[in-house]
């Protein structure tokens, strides 16, 4: 599904009183289908507040973010949740999966929400897609008895489920060893290539930031450098298994 | 099944303790109140029953005429007008009266009573008898006399004047059998002996203490009454009717009519005031299992706070989030409802057959439950309403999550 992302002059404010803080100072981006972009900065610098504004879990203080080249901000929660449902997938450095659930019933959870296909059909897609993440032999084993960087694989083929135009990142491999992060970064960035996503991920990690198309260098709730990368270097996979 | 549907089972299968607790506070309230109802009712049901058996539904009784008015203004309530009626004692007019209310689609049946008060000796027994001067037939018809045989037959009361039947009650005070002679006392001073063909137990102790039975002549002749009946008695096809059609025979008749509701107005409220009691001491019970269903959904939305977030981050709507807490209530609602029922039903069987030996305002060998589907609908109404205000709270606060302040903490 083509997609396009933009936001403009956001502000955004946290906390109460003597708390208050300005957590995003007119930031502007725009994110095209088959571009992978890299949010950097040290810790509280805003990249995760600009993250959940981008997914429209969160409103801006000032300015406005343009889904599809309409404006999202004063959206219904109805209409947001939609969005989000059908457009946007999320994954969290901490997987976030339903504990109670199996690998498959996690992948399925947003499917049922968007009830465009039947319960076989919804199967059968979590099947392929927990196939694509190598997980094709635990699909029916629930998500608390997998690893950290098996329920990590779970996370990003439930953020694939209704085959969103963007997925946002909030420091996916920050919970995973050297080669598994890697290995999921890697298995991001060809998703995005291949089928004309955009990928925007808040990471910490130098390494996976370079390999993005465009590293946004953050501060004080500002974005103070972009860099665009390579395209060429940027085909080759980071993780040297893969 | 809707999505929220479906997580909220999964989400109630994975936490089997927290569903124990919810389901048997719900089962046991249902239940429990389902089994005091049966009872409460059952003995006011018995009660009911054991009057109209015996009493009849409807009675009509002296001849009215209006007082002459000393007042200019006429009396604007119906109970003044009762208080300006001159009461004339007995029906002389019986078979007319029973002619014309035969018509009425509501009377099945309907018997004259020459009813007096007399004194009964048996050996060195004495005591006061209420004498019901009754046509066999017309009075088999109209009352559950013939169910309330214990020991003797009718038959022989038919076809012998000189007999009478007695209240279970009354032959243990005089201390006689079927067979033996008891001895009235006729105005005048002189005994009369008369055969005890039966005993009756009505239930009612009041009915069993004092109540005779004899026929309508013998009872003119002992009673001297120059009329034939002092009491017309009803059997009705519908019993909630009787008031109405009492103040109507009133009308046509001009003489006196009381229903079963006006006549037994004081031991009804206390069986009605029984029944609320225990209907608001059992409805605590359900309450309180809406408490507990409280504790249990708040303690789910707070160890569920990761997962609303991330359900939110979804594309899950508020309403969706609210729903699934909802759905949980409901589900222990409904399956607490169905086992209460179930067990309420069980309950209610057990507790007919515990043996019981009543001989005050009732008499029973055990206990009385009354089998009404409106006590299991009033049971499942109050546990519904309990639990979704129980669930409504924690589905509210649920809902209102903000999903980016629990994303975030959980990030740092």
């Amino acid at each position: 599904m083509k997609f396009s992302l933009s936001c403009r002059d956001i502000e955004r404010y946290l906390g109460e009183d003597e708390s208050r803080v300005h957590a995003l100072r007119g930031v502007s981006l725009d994110i095209a289908p088959g571009t992978v972009h890299a949010v950097v900065g040290p810790s509280g610098c805003g990249k995760s507040t600009l993250l959940y504004i981008l997914g429209l879990l969160d409103h801006p203080d000032h300015g406005s973010v343009m889904l599809n080249s309409e404006p999202a901000s004063n959206l219904s929660d109805e209409e947001l949740s939609r969005r989000r449902n059908e457009f946007i997938g999320f994954i969290f450095q901490f997987h976030f999966l339903m504990e109670d659930f199996t690998a498959e019933e996690n992948v399925m959870i947003p499917m049922r929400r968007l009830r465009k296909l039947s319960e076989p059909a919804m199967r059968e897609r979590a099947r392929e897609l927990l196939e694509a993440v190598g997980l094709e032999g635990k699909l029916r084993r629930p998500s608390r008895h997998l690893s950290g960087g098996e329920q990590q694989r779970v996370a990003i083929a439930r953020a694939l489920a209704n085959d969103p135009g963007l997925i946002l990142a909030d420091e996916p491999t920050g919970n995973l060893d050297t080669d598994n992060s890697h290995r999921a970064f890697d298995l991001l960035r060809s998703l995005v290539r291949e089928k004309q996503k955009a990928l925007f991920l808040v990471t910490h990690n130098p390494e996976i930031a370079k390999a993005c198309d465009w590293t946004h260098e953050m501060q004080d709730g500002r974005i103070m450098v972009t860099v665009r990368h390579d395209q060429l270097s940027n085909l080759e996979p980071i993780s040297p298994e893969i | 099944m809707t999505p929220p549907f479906y997580i909220a089972l999964r989400f109630l299968s994975h936490r089997k303790r927290a569903l124990l607790l919810s389901l048997s506070g719900v089962v046991f309230g249902v239940a429990f109140f389902i089994c005091l109802q049966a009872q409460t009712r059952g003995f006011a049901e018995y009660f009911i029953n054991s009057t109209l058996g015996s009493n009849g539904a409807l009675r009509v009784g002296s001849r009215f005429e209006p007082r002459q008015r000393t007042s200019l203004v006429p009396p604007k309530t119906s109970r003044t007008n009762v208080a300006h009626r001159q009461y004339f004692e007995g029906i002389t007019n019986v078979s007319e009266i029973m002619r014309v209310s035969r018509q009425f689609s509501n009377v099945v049946a309907c018997s004259p009573i020459l009813r007096g008060t007399l004194s009964a000796r048996s050996g060195f027994e004495n005591a006061t008898v209420d004498l019901y001067g009754i046509e066999p037939a017309l009075h088999l018809q109209t009352t559950d006399l013939s169910h309330q045989i214990v020991d003797g037959s009718l038959d022989d009361f038919r076809n012998k004047p000189n007999s009478v039947v007695v209240g279970s009650r009354l032959a243990d005070l005089l201390n006689v059998e079927v067979g033996d002679t008891v001895q009235l006392l006729v105005p005048g001073g002189q005994y009369r002996r008369f055969l005890v063909a039966a005993t009756a137990r009505s239930g009612v102790g009041a009915i069993d203490n004092t109540r005779m039975y004899c026929h309508a002549r013998v009872a003119q002749v002992l009673l001297r009454k120059p009329y034939a009946a002092s009491m017309i008695i009803y059997k009705l096809r519908d019993r909630d009717r009787a008031p109405a059609l009492a103040r109507h025979f009133e009308t046509l008749f001009q003489h006196g009519a009381s229903s079963w509701q006006e006549r037994e107005e004081s031991t009804l409220q206390l069986f009605r005031t029984l029944q609320i009691s225990a209907a608001i001491t059992v409805s605590l019970v359900i309450l309180l299992a809406g408490f507990g269903i409280f504790n249990v959904l708040t303690m789910t939305v707070l160890s569920k706070i990761r997962e609303i977030a991330i359900l939110r981050s979804m594309g899950y709507r508020r309403v969706d989030i609210s729903a699934i807490f909802l759905w949980q209530g409901a589900l222990v609602a409904v399956a607490g409802s169905l086992i209460g029922c179930a067990m309420g039903a069980l309950l209610t069987w057990g507790v007919s057959k515990i043996p019981i030996r009543l001989r005050g305002l009732l008499s029973t060998d055990h206990f009385m439950v009354a089998w009404d589907w409106r006590h299991y609908l009033w049971a499942v109404l109050l546990a519904m309403i309990s639990v979704f205000i129980a669930s409504y709270a924690p589905a509210r606060r649920a809902a209102s999550l903000p999903p980016v302040v629990t994303l975030r903490g959980s990030s740092l």
